[in-house]
């Protein structure tokens, strides 16, 4: 996983807790407890978190702290959670948001 | 509902040292904040931080953090994290959300420490994924250890488009251009001239046209702007990136004080909205207190101190102390803070454009422009001094509140005297043991080691390096200049690291002698 | 009345620009030209902009476009934005979900 960051130079080797396995939107990935969702995604690669009801356009993280609620996704069958400060627990279910309700997936 | 003493919403570096503060005089104190860990964008901040001794100068922000925590826990402050203030209501009742619950709390007294949020600029494709705040970079990198991107356009001059510029960089991502409407640095010089001696290009008087893509950033295009900001045709440049960052300021969060019927204000000097408060944060509300960006937005360093007057200012209004030993206790912080708010950068001074120092120098509008200083410029500033042997070169050009390398030299090489925002001084006849300490505590990595005659036509130059991988000794490569241009040959003589450094590193270059003066940084081949 | 709102000033005509599709307001997709276009149809203060457009009224609560929407207001009035009173404060400050903020415990931890 390339966006990691193995070693900083100025905060070294950053630890990390035990890595768990969750589902976006039904694939599986790899991250680590207790990380925010967003943070694992991103890591991961992926950057669209939802499609906005109106318009139907791509949205991501945009403040990372919890205020923009631009990163929202379903979690756990739950719409409108803010991925960025929203921990990470083994076996989460995470879909793309699509207005309010989880993104159909095309078979 | 549940009464304490002193109730303080934010656990950042003003919320934390107001809670000291109060518990200090046995004061029941509660802090609440929003999020899952203390510290607020303290553990944000790697970067040595500037001021004297007092301001915790040379100090890793995160590291002020750390101390911060221990001393609130040693003092017995109460910290509830997950804890959201959702309402500030009449007679200083708090609702505040935890957990699946909404709880109401009364506090005879109250600190607003909300801190700030980031201002956003619009332009076509802004709302694309990729295009992010600055702190959700620092966010992601500093906190979670995860890459905001690979290469990175970053719009915003400031000193927090700055600094997180060289995060960026010292993380492993590519910064291919900062870019700023305005037609100079906001910034610290010293911040700029670190970024732009890596090469990366500035481009002022610039701003984005478009973000690219369908369902994220894959490119960006930006243009030149006259004095109108209008765009000027023809100057359109493109970059490939995945990511856009902007830093384009902060606003004061203050909807709690409205809410709780302060009188407000806009003040374009503060940030936006603040509550009209006195020196020891007082607002219009009895009972009610302000401390750190809300009130106004300037650095941490203030924060923390605003902080500690307002948490004995509560303490007075609560009976935990009279007047006589709160004017007492507060005249230092006060001292400390006017020392802080001195210099270029003042907050009196924002939006001017300062063209001489203090010395009467005039400010090299290269470093204004460009991020560097050009060679032909350098040679004007006081720290700057042809010498036999090793000798510091401060190459610190603006009268910034910062006094590090004065205590740093054990020989009295370097001089700012009784006023924290002089330049430095290449003091005559005071001898350089070349020990480097200078170089490490300079917070803005303006100071290089210089030595003209180090060998058999070739001259040595000790730079700061905060990079990964740390080039080994005998490594060949190139020296760049300030302006981040390959300008010579060089070779790595020596590479220095202590715990005094504190993760700086000391990296001594091999060039020819004429480059002595000009080869600032180096990349490996 | 403050002067700001006094309807029967004349702040001209409503002129289409080309960036009136910009979104503005993130969260409940309001575009520049919505908002614009509210200020000459008679909504001079930023708390009825919110109520008539929803402009500052989704998930964030204006937290991102706030100062955004004060600042075009402010250009179609031809004031500066330091004289525009912002919107009215009050709770919740955060979004919350109506069963969280229904459910008051009254004794605290």
């Amino acid at each position: 996983m390339e966006m990691r960051i193995k070693e900083h130079p100025i905060l070294g080797v950053q630890e990390k807790e035990k890595e768990v396995t969750f589902f976006f939107d039904g694939q599986e990935i790899k991250g680590y407890e207790g990380e925010p969702i967003a943070a694992a995604l991103k890591a991961a690669g992926f950057m669209v978190h939802r499609y906005t009801k109106k318009e139907h356009k791509p949205r991501g993280i945009f403040c990372a702290i919890g205020r923009c609620t631009d990163c929202v996704m379903v979690v756990d069958g739950k719409p409108n959670v803010r991925t960025c400060v929203t921990p990470l627990k083994e076996g989460m279910q995470i879909q793309t948001q699509d207005g309010v309700t989880a993104l159909k997936q095309m078979k | 509902m549940k009464r304490y003493d002193l109730i303080i919403v934010g656990a950042g570096p003003s919320g934390l040292s107001a809670a000291v503060e109060a518990a200090k005089r046995g004061i029941q104190v509660v802090v609440f904040d929003e999020n899952e860990k203390p510290g607020g964008q303290l553990f944000k901040q790697i970067h040595k931080f500037f001021g004297s001794k007092e301001h915790k100068a040379k100090i890793r922000g995160f590291r002020i953090g750390e101390d911060l925590l221990k001393e609130a826990s040693e003092c017995g402050v109460e910290v509830v994290l997950n804890a959201t203030v959702i309402g500030l209501y009449l007679e200083k009742e708090v609702t505040v959300r935890i957990g699946d619950a909404v709880e109401h709390y009364k506090g005879d007294a109250i600190i607003v420490a909300s801190g700030a949020s980031e201002n956003m600029v619009t332009f076509d494709g802004w709302t694309l994924p990729g295009v992010i705040g600055a702190g959700a970079a620092q966010t992601m990198m500093n906190l979670h250890g995860v890459k905001p991107g690979r290469k990175i356009l970053m719009l915003g001059s400031g000193n927090v488009g700055l600094v997180v510029s060289f995060q960026l960089l010292q993380c492993g991502c590519d910064v291919v251009a900062l870019v700023d409407a305005a037609p100079h640095i906001g910034g610290y010089g010293v911040h700029a001239a670190k970024v732009a001696r890596t090469g990366v290009p500035f481009y002022l008087s610039h701003t984005i046209v478009k973000a690219e893509g369908e369902d994220r950033v894959t490119g960006v295009r930006i243009a030149e702007v006259d004095d109108k900001f209008q765009f000027i045709p023809g100057t359109e440049k493109h970059f490939e990136v995945d990511t856009i960052c902007l830093a384009v300021g902060l606003s004061p969060m203050s909807q709690l004080l409205k809410m709780a019927g302060c009188k407000m204000e806009d003040n374009p000097k503060k940030g936006g909205q603040v509550p009209i408060c006195d020196e020891m944060g007082r607002t219009s509300v009895e009972g009610v207190f302000v401390a750190g960006d809300v009130s106004g937005i300037e650095e941490a360093s203030s924060a923390m101190i605003e902080g500690r007057i307002a948490g004995i200012t509560a303490a007075e209004y609560l009976g935990y102390m009279d007047s006589i030993e709160s004017g007492q206790r507060v005249k230092g912080h006060e001292e400390a803070l006017e020392g802080l708010r001195q210099g270029m950068f003042a907050p009196k001074n924002r939006g001017k454009k300062i063209e001489t120092t203090d010395e009467g120098i005039q400010i090299s509008e290269n470093l204004l422009k460009r991020g560097y200083i050009a060679d032909d410029e350098i040679g004007r500033y006081p720290g700057i001094r042809q010498a036999a042997g090793v000798h510091p070169v401060m190459e610190c050009t603006q009268n910034i509140p910062c006094n590090p390398c004065q205590d740093a030299c054990p020989k009295g090489c370097i001089s700012i005297g009784e006023n924290i925002t002089s330049l430095p001084i290449a003091v005559e006849g005071a001898e350089c043991v070349g020990c480097g300490m200078c170089v490490a505590s300079c917070s803005g990595q303006a100071i290089f080691l210089v030595d003209e005659q180090a060998g058999d036509g070739y001259a040595s130059v000790t730079m700061p390096y905060e990079f990964l991988p740390l080039p080994e000794v005998g490594a060949r490569g190139k020296g760049l200049g300030r302006d981040g241009r390959p300008v010579c040959e060089a070779e790595v003589l020596k590479v220095q690291t202590a715990k005094a450094f504190d993760q700086t590193h000391l990296l001594t270059v091999k060039v020819p002698v004429y480059m002595a003066m000009k080869a600032r940084f180096f990349v490996a081949d | 009345m403050c002067k700001i709102n006094d309807r029967s000033r004349n702040i001209g005509q409503y002129i289409p620009a080309p960036d009136d599709d910009m979104i503005i307001c993130r969260c409940e997709e309001v575009t520049k030209g919505e908002i614009r276009r509210a200020v000459h149809a008679g909504l001079y203060t930023i708390t009825e902009i919110r109520r008539y457009l929803r402009a500052g009224m989704g998930l964030c609560q204006g937290q991102t476009c706030a100062k955004l929407v004060k600042g075009i207001v402010a250009k179609e009035l031809g004031v500066s934005p330091a004289e525009l009173e912002p919107a009215g404060s009050r709770a919740p400050m955060r979004p919350i979900e109506m069963e969280v903020f229904g459910n008051e415990r009254a004794q605290g931890r």
